[in-house]
């Protein structure tokens, strides 16, 4: 099968376009020929070796597709059930293999595209304003990187709740997408300091929570722009990984709350995955929540997929088609 | 540090003046006096205290001479007076001794938010509670136990075990023998604790995050054994996209109302015969050198105070 394999760690160069055999499942798992896979920030991390796998290997973290076959023991899924997966790699790929209890079907009214932007980005988003810091109507929560995919999500869950959304964004174009998300007020971050922009628009009281999936250049104004007893959520580092941190700090700044987290850890049991699916795609067929695709590539064009993302000429998500 | 003789202080507009009954002794005194903590010479040490309203300045309402005061984090209290902000000053309520009152401002009110606010622990939580037989932590333990959270006490002797237990801890390690981290997990059959309290800070902080549950929190509230040092916060998500605060008291009574609630709590459950305290040492004020060798010596357990 065509794939993209990685030799050794690197820039976006070294995502080549491979011939592989066709990967086997074990009895529990499905082997899915994927429709569409989907490019996030993390896919980097693995490509630039920031986090670890074994070499050679396919990037790629999710996708959706349909069950070719599967494994003596798998019960729940059968060949010809659509499919969406995150948190499995090899995604940039024809076929891939993963657990059966990864796999979330895929129901009529939600499109490929769509099931693939809500996995990671949507999984994401939703954990964040549920579950790492509950989000509530009237609090006032900071959103970097606001037409980012994460961001566009975590814009419209944010501004569902009641709250009111402080967006960060590089140009005035993604400025308008994240307003058009429900962002209340954004921060061209390229144009003015984010520190008393922030200030300002709270009335120097500091804002109730920070996402932050941008890690080390962002880390040290969010301790100034947040209110007394406020959260930091960490859940990315597209900008690089943030410096050691010392404790002290969160005192002094206002007996604040850290965490840095990762969707594994909110994705645990195949209860909370599907408990979080559920909700993302009944939004999704209402209507309440839009996602927006930037752009797709051919599956031999991975590399030009990482170079756009990096360039953060991106409001959304990319897609890969093998 | 010297007993002497000063002018009884006059209340500014917005204070009150109090005639201590009782002081409690910190240990924030000892860094204050050895410098560590700055503040200008010449200094009153004491940041705790208990007694009645003796004059009241021109704008303050909020209290009138003779009224039961307490207050806490104000600088003074090793004295037979004090000149306080009005509006840092609480009532003392029926039920509640002014000794009482001077014991419990500061680690009560700590044990209070550390159990109400930094964590809202639960009936049915696992917290773990570092150094539960010093101040906060019985207290701590107290008041965990009664909202129905199980608490796994850490203490370095058999005698600490003993307070820790009667003060509803349910599972004790001592540290100084057992691997807290291997026996947390082992009691907790594997899983973890929701929250841990830790005041110990260098020696226990990394420990600590291996038995967190995934998604539980490091509450550190504390640096007896010094300061933690700066870590790599990618070390939170690899150990289960843990939170943590580092939080301190004064954020947690910012507020009139917020001191006010927070106090009342803890006094309600003192008259509520809820939180036992320990008041094993007063000292007259005169032997405020005594008390603070017998503190940095680590002979006492329990409160020490200054009798005025």
């Amino acid at each position: 099968m065509k794939a993209i394999r990685v030799e050794q760690t690197g820039g976006p160069e070294v995502m080549e376009l491979a011939e592989v055999p066709v990967p086997q499942p074990k009895p529990a798992e499905a082997l899915i020929r994927v429709s569409v896979a989907g490019v996030n920030s993390i896919d980097g991390h693995f490509r630039d070796g920031s986090f670890r796998t074994p070499l050679p290997f396919i990037p790629g973290q999710e996708g959706a597709g349909v069950v070719e076959a599967v494994g003596a023991q798998a019960k729940t899924v059968k060949p010809g059930d659509r499919v969406a997966w995150s948190g499995t790699l090899g995604s940039y790929a024809e076929y891939v293999v993963a657990e059966e209890q990864h796999l979330i079907p895929v129901p009529p009214s939600i499109t490929n595209d769509q099931a693939v932007a809500a996995m990671m980005h949507g999984l994401t988003a939703h954990y964040l304003v549920n579950d790492a810091h509950k989000l509530k109507a009237g609090e006032t929560a900071l959103v970097h990187a606001a037409a980012g995919g994460v961001g566009l999500l975590l814009v419209q869950l944010a501004h569902a709740v009641g709250a009111q959304v402080i967006g960060t964004a590089s140009s005035e174009e993604k400025a308008r997408l994240a307003r058009e998300a429900g962002a209340d007020e954004v921060i061209v971050y390229t144009q003015h300091d984010f520190e008393p922009e922030v200030q300002r628009l709270t009335r120097g009281k500091g804002v109730d929570v920070v996402y932050d999936g941008v890690g080390k250049a962002t880390f040290e104004k969010n301790l100034n722009v947040m209110r007394t007893r406020g959260m930091l959520v960490l859940y990315g580092m597209s900008s690089g990984p943030v410096p050691p941190v010392d404790p002290a700090k969160l005192s002094d700044k206002g007996s604040l709350y850290m965490a840095r987290t990762t969707l594994a850890h909110f994705t645990a049991t195949r209860e909370e995955l599907l408990a979080r699916t559920s909700a993302l795609f009944g939004m999704i067929a209402e209507g309440k929540l839009r996602l927006r695709i930037a752009k797709k590539y051919p599956l031999a064009e991975a590399a030009q997929a990482h170079r756009d993302m990096q360039a953060h000429k991106v409001a959304g998500k990319l897609l890969l088609v093998p | 540090m010297e007993l002497v003789d000063l002018p009884v202080p006059e209340p500014k507009a917005n204070e009150a003046v109090v005639k201590l009954a009782a002081s409690g002794v910190n240990f924030i005194d000892v860094y204050f006096r050895e410098g560590r903590y700055k503040a200008p010479l010449p200094l009153v040490l004491g940041q705790e205290g208990a007694g009645n309203v003796t004059a009241v300045g021109a704008d303050v309402k909020s209290v009138k001479n003779g009224d039961r005061v307490a207050w806490s984090g104000l600088l003074g209290s090793y004295a037979e007076y004090a000149a306080v902000p009005a509006d840092r000053l609480v009532s003392i309520p029926a039920g509640v001794t002014n000794q009482q009152a001077a014991a419990t401002m500061l680690q009560g009110m700590t044990a209070h938010y550390l159990s109400h606010d930094s964590f809202h622990l639960k009936s049915g939580d696992t917290a773990l509670v570092h150094a539960a037989a010093g101040g906060v932590g019985l207290l701590l333990t107290q008041m965990a136990h009664h909202i129905g959270a199980r608490v796994i006490a850490t203490v370095s002797t058999e005698e600490k075990a003993k307070l820790a237990r009667e003060a509803g801890a349910d599972d004790i390690i001592l540290y100084t023998q057992q691997d807290f981290e291997a026996e947390t997990k082992r009691v907790t059959g594997g899983k973890g604790v929701d929250v841990i309290y830790d005041s110990v800070g260098k020696t226990t902080f990394e420990k600590g995050l291996n038995i967190l549950r995934p998604r539980g929190m490091m509450v550190l509230f504390g640096g007896s054994s010094g300061a933690v040092p700066p870590f790599d916060p990618i070390i939170l998500t690899q150990k289960g996209s843990l939170f943590l605060t580092r939080p301190s008291l004064n954020h947690y009574i910012a507020t009139r109302e917020e001191l006010m609630a927070r106090s009342g709590a803890v006094f309600a459950m003192i008259a509520a015969g809820k939180l036992k305290l320990r008041i094993e040492h007063t000292y007259p004020l005169a032997d405020a050198q005594r008390a603070h060798r017998e503190l940095e010596g680590r002979k006492t357990t329990g409160k020490l105070l200054l009798i005025p």
